[in-house]
């Protein structure tokens, strides 16, 4: 299913090595500087041990803040000496437990491409429920082979000096070009998929009602939107350069990119209300020779203090009820998780995704040409 | 650089010792090569095709079901026209520049060379987003037409084929540009002025003598260009249209879905065109010596 990492999707990454300086947004990357980052209080004995401990994640600045926020204090405060590694993917996973070379314990994924990857095999641990904080980690986080931990939302953007003051606030002004003229970009299928949920919501679904989807009337919406969308995009990079360049006026965007785009001046801003509620997870690989820490690695890594952590790094939420008190109130009001966001956000349901993705790619794939 | 031509003029390498050991010598000398390759690469590939024709079930369907696709039709179609357009095109510009690099002064060549090279030293990431911001509506090309006062409104380039050809146009030049000027190079200069003083314009000079001696370059360059393009993912997906969808973007999608039998079948699909068509280019008269570039 989706793997989004804060910059572009892996496979970019991987083809193309140097994913340097290619926005004009590179200067914005680094991560936030002197944010004073709070103490993680001493660990359980069972959360300690020896050996090590090999992490792949998606790379970028979303994988410094990790190291900063929790694997250099997880080694520190365990013993466990960790490594970790960029290039995170699920079809590297199978591959290595296929020819049983498992070179990563933990991995960052999605609980979508666990549960798709799971359908063709064992191929994961189950999570070790015993060590985590579940009493502060909502049951929508949890599942039997990955925990989510990293929260982060697709959302609507826009040129805030488009429409004469006038906010658009959920998919059916998306969809209204009279009221919101201009060109729009949307999601497309590529790595991640087309957002069906941004359709159905358009055609009036109430956004609890959104699941199941209705396909036929997902794309009957799209059929509605296609001639204004101009660019149905693949990686998360292309949304933001759109709206710079005023080449769209309203997008879908990974939220994290916003507050780069905002940073640097751009007059455009986030119109939370509709947007998914998405998440990274971690999962480990089945057959891991260091199974017994990676589960002691991700009790530790979704406590609220190292959850806190990263999310006073990087504008992306938590999954542990208690780690707002540990952010900055400022850096709170940009998180998906907090509170008052939220609640005006729909959970993304990757069960449906896993049991559908295939029928809606090869759809998708048809109307698009059409 | 005429490199292959200077070696070949050295008498040392013409007179080297008898055929037996020149034999053994050849292969300690391509041997660990091929061994790499064969290992690191042909084993690698092969195995991945075998799941085209294993997978879910030892048979044809994959390709079967790959014949009654309209998408991959569709897809099959966009990838070929686009990796012609993109040929002819990097063909039509990048033939006059290596005429031009092989009639200067070897100094002035070089700084044409390094030229040529310098888009070689960025990523086709970078390039592809400098073509997004050249191409969008509000971009370099459209405000300069509009203040030109060309135009009263914005062309749409941006996410469109054009897009696409333009800027994969710019990404594959040099590999059109290099065999070419090197085969140029090597032209006796002595031909051309042959065939002028014996009263051939310059335009019969070139049709005549100079055209048909750079088969080889054009022939290779075509080739490079033409296979290279088949396979481009990026810059379709950044700068192209809703329908610009190509083979290797389809292969990624299929991949991701976890598809590897049929990723595999769309694989070598592709990779069956690519030799069908180097053995289709084999069997053009004159064209052969394309392969044996550099050595006359």
């Amino acid at each position: 299913m989706t793997k989004r990492n804060d910059f572009l999707s892996r496979r970019h990454l991987l083809a193309l090595g140097a994913a340097g300086a290619m926005t004009p947004f590179a200067a914005y990357r680094a991560l936030a500087q002197g944010v004073p980052l709070p103490e993680i209080p001493p660990i359980p004995e069972t959360l300690k041990g020896t050996g090590e401990l090999r992490i792949a994640g998606y790379g970028g600045t979303g994988q410094d803040a990790e190291r900063t926020a929790y694997f250099q204090p997880f080694e520190k405060m365990s013993g466990i000496k960790v490594r970790d590694f960029a290039g995170a993917d699920l079809n590297k996973v199978k591959a290595m437990v296929d020819t049983g070379n498992v070179e990563w314990d933990v991995v960052q994924l999605s609980q979508g491409s666990v549960k798709n990857l799971m359908k063709h095999g064992d191929y994961f641990e189950k999570i070790d429920y015993e060590l985590v904080d579940t009493a502060n980690i909502d049951a929508v986080y949890r599942s039997e082979y990955a925990i989510d931990m990293l929260v982060w939302s697709e959302v609507m953007a826009y040129r805030t000096d488009a429409f004469k003051g006038a906010v658009p606030v959920g998919w059916a002004d998306f969809w209204d070009v009279k009221k919101f003229p201009g060109d729009r970009s949307l999601d497309g299928a590529g790595p991640g998929n087309p957002e069906l949920e941004f359709a159905v919501m358009a055609a009036g679904v109430a956004p609890d009602k959104v699941y199941p989807i209705d396909i036929d009337k997902a794309f009957a919406s799209y059929d509605k939107i296609k001639a204004s969308v101009v660019k149905w995009w693949e990686t998360g990079a292309v949304p933001v350069q759109m709206l710079t360049d005023k080449e769209v006026v309203l997008t879908s965007v990974w939220n994290g990119r916003m507050a780069a785009l905002q940073a640097a001046g751009v007059p455009a801003a986030i119109s939370w209300d509709q947007g998914l509620l998405k998440r990274d997870a971690w999962a480990v690989p089945k057959n891991s020779p260091n199974k017994a820490n990676a589960m002691k690695f991700i009790a530790f890594s979704t406590m609220a203090v190292p959850q806190a952590r990263v999310s006073s790094l990087i504008p992306y939420g938590s999954v542990n009820s208690k780690s707002a008190a540990f952010v900055a109130p400022k850096q709170l009001a940009l998180l998906p998780s907090s509170p008052d966001i939220k609640s005006r956000l729909v959970p993304y349901d990757y069960s449906w995704w896993s049991e559908h993705r295939d029928e809606v790619v090869a759809r998708w794939n048809k109307w698009i040409l059409a | 650089m005429s490199d292959a031509a200077v070696i070949t003029d050295i008498p040392l390498v013409r007179t080297f010792p008898v055929r037996p050991f020149r034999h053994t010598g050849a292969v300690l000398l391509v041997g660990p090569l091929v061994l790499f390759m064969v290992v690191f690469y042909a084993l690698p590939v092969l195995a991945m095709l075998a799941r085209s024709v294993t997978e879910p079930s030892l048979s044809l369907a994959n390709f079967t079901r790959l014949a009654h696709d309209s998408v991959f039709l569709h897809v099959f179609g966009t990838t070929l026209r686009t990796a012609v357009a993109v040929t002819v095109g990097t063909l039509l510009l990048g033939y006059p520049v290596a005429l031009a690099m092989s009639r200067m002064r070897p100094n002035a060549a070089k700084l044409v060379l390094v030229i040529v090279l310098l888009p070689f030293w960025t990523s086709i990431l970078v390039r592809s987003y400098a073509w997004m911001v050249l191409l969008g509506r509000h971009g370099l090309i459209n405000e300069a037409l509009l203040a030109a006062g060309v135009l009263d409104t914005p062309l749409r380039l941006l996410n469109t084929p054009i897009a696409v050809h333009v800027a994969m146009i710019h990404i594959m030049l040099p590999y059109m540009i290099l065999p070419l000027s090197s085969v140029l190079r090597q032209i006796d200069a002595a031909l051309p002025r042959a065939a002028a003083s014996l009263g051939a314009t310059q335009w019969g000079v070139f049709r005549q003598v100079v055209l048909p001696l750079s088969m080889p370059g054009v022939v290779a360059g075509t080739l490079l260009v033409f296979v290279l393009s088949l396979g481009f993912y990026i810059t379709p997906a950044l700068v192209g249209g809703p329908r610009d969808l190509m083979l290797s973007q389809l292969i990624a999608q299929q991949v991701d879905l976890l598809n590897w039998s049929y990723a595999a079948c769309l694989s070598a699909t592709l990779l069956a065109a690519t030799l069908l068509l180097l053995a289709l280019c084999q069997m053009v008269p004159g064209v052969r010596g394309a392969f044996r570039l550099g050595v006359r």
